[in-house]
């Protein structure tokens, strides 16, 4: 275990930084939606307007895909990507890592997802209606099918993990090397980093959470099409 | 790059949590109050149809209410115009007829004033020649004139028939006690004789007759019988004659 994570050790249970950082995170997005949901009114005020805004997006956006479960899944979803983005660009602060430049944290919100999309697909369809889909097009398909639902839960973590970690080392090589102000141009770059990692760990996330809901749909159309 | 598993179960739960937040404390308040203020909207929009369909419900009713009000007011113009045209006619009938009545009683008026004119001249005419007559008579009156009054008296006292003496015996009444006789001049003893003579032939009686003298009588007698008084002198007749000029007018 790396020494510089570690902050408090209750016997089996360690407390890193990224847990800290992850708390704090949710610390400050729990006030903020307090103070910002305490006094809605139907005419908004500028700051409403703006988290009015976030919130219909991502809706928008989850209903793009899938409009029929979209009040199911977008809490999950919404979650991912406001957490995320959150936790990218946390790293700015001089002193804080980001929690997603630990691969445990990567590869927690990736097993989640990996549950999750079982979970929605079998809570939605039924459990055998969801796992017939493993065998579609054809149950010779399975294994691929099984390790394709591994490898992208790894890809997924992997992806978050080594894009953050690659950020932070490279700005902090070239701080090391050039001196001060000279990173600033790889923390721009950082910033979009950051928004465009989140973006893509929960447009994934929700593409797989929306093709385990509708995966039934798709194998009684290609039974369809292939009736005509 | 190592998992640390406690770090990953933390992490999970962590993430479990805040989704349990973020649903508790952004995303239901925020999808509430924007439906809320989505149902505000369609019921806005709901009333607004209902006030726009009601507008042009009552635009409808309006334009037909104009296009009545706008036939009541040409069907009332056209009575009014007919109204209008009957009152002119009748007032210029009625002006024309009050126009023929002034007509004619200017006419009449003009006729009455011509005839007031005439009467006026005649009047004046009979007056200034009754006062001719009489100036005219006062220079010519004297005791001849007297004497022929006196004769034309006697001439006529002498034509009387019975009746109109039986007639003027009634007018005098009771027997009178005298006969007067005033006389413009004194009067001679022979006219005295004759008239008593024609006096006792009328009267029937003898009854006694005093004379006397007034010079108003310009020339002629006065004979007064009781109640009876005949008249037979100029200044008299010229009072009859100007009373005749006045009961004319």
């Amino acid at each position: 275990m790396n020494e510089e994570n570690l902050l408090i050790e209750l016997g089996p249970l360690v407390i890193t930084t990224t847990v800290m950082t992850t708390w704090v995170i949710m610390g400050l997005i729990w006030i903020c939606s307090w103070l910002i949901t305490r006094r809605l009114r139907i005419d908004p005020g500028p700051l409403q307007t703006a988290t009015e805004g976030v919130v219909t997006s991502i809706e928008d956006a989850v209903v793009a895909i899938d409009s029929q479960h979209a009040q199911r899944i977008m809490p999950f979803i919404g979650s991912l990507w406001i957490f995320l983005v959150i936790a990218n660009l946390s790293s700015l602060i001089p002193g804080v890592h980001a929690p997603t430049r630990d691969l445990s944290a990567t590869s927690a919100l990736a097993i989640i997802v990996f549950f999750s999309t079982h979970w929605f697909g079998i809570r939605i369809q039924g459990l055998k209606e969801y796992l017939r889909h493993f065998l579609s097009p054809s149950p010779i398909l399975l294994p691929f099918n099984l390790i394709s639902e591994i490898t992208r839960t790894i890809a997924l973590a992997v992806r978050l993990f080594g894009n953050m970690m690659s950020l932070e080392m490279v700005a902090l090589l070239i701080l090391l090397v050039a001196g001060f102000l000279v990173p600033i141009p790889i923390m721009m770059l950082h910033i979009v980093e950051a928004l465009v990692q989140a973006y893509i760990f929960g447009m994934l996330a929700l593409i797989y959470v929306a093709g385990g809901i509708q995966s039934h749909k798709l194998h009684e159309n290609g039974q369809g099409g292939s009736h005509d | 790059m190592e998992l640390n598993w406690s770090t990953f179960l933390l992490e999970i739960i962590n993430f479990l949590v805040l989704v349990w937040i973020l649903k508790r404390f952004l995303y239901k308040p925020v999808l509430d109050v924007i439906a809320r203020r989505r149902a505000d909207i369609e019921d806005r929009l709901a009333k607004a149809q209902h006030l726009h369909d009601e507008a042009d419900r009552l635009k409808a009713e309006y334009e037909n209410r104009l296009v009545d009000w706008e036939h009541e007011r040409q069907q009332a113009k056209d009575n009014l115009s007919q109204e209008l045209n009957e009152e002119r006619t009748r007032r210029l009938e009625q002006l024309h007829t009050t126009l023929k009545q002034e007509q004619n009683k200017a006419k009449v008026s003009q006729l009455q004033q011509q005839t007031k004119i005439a009467q006026a001249l005649e009047h004046q005419a009979l007056q200034q020649s009754a006062q001719f007559a009489t100036r005219l008579l006062n220079q010519a009156s004297g005791p001849e004139l007297e004497a022929r009054l006196i004769g034309v008296l006697l001439e006529n006292l002498a034509n009387l028939s019975q009746d109109q003496i039986k007639t003027l015996n009634t007018q005098w009444g009771r027997q009178p006690e005298s006969i007067v006789v005033a006389s413009a001049y004194p009067l001679p003893e022979n006219q005295r004789t004759n008239l008593e003579i024609a006096l006792g032939k009328i009267t029937g009686e003898t009854i006694p007759i005093q004379y006397k003298q007034n010079s108003d009588l310009l020339a002629g007698l006065n004979i007064t019988i009781g109640a009876w008084v005949l008249q037979t002198n100029i200044r008299d007749e010229l009072k009859g004659f100007t009373e005749f000029a006045y009961a004319t007018e």
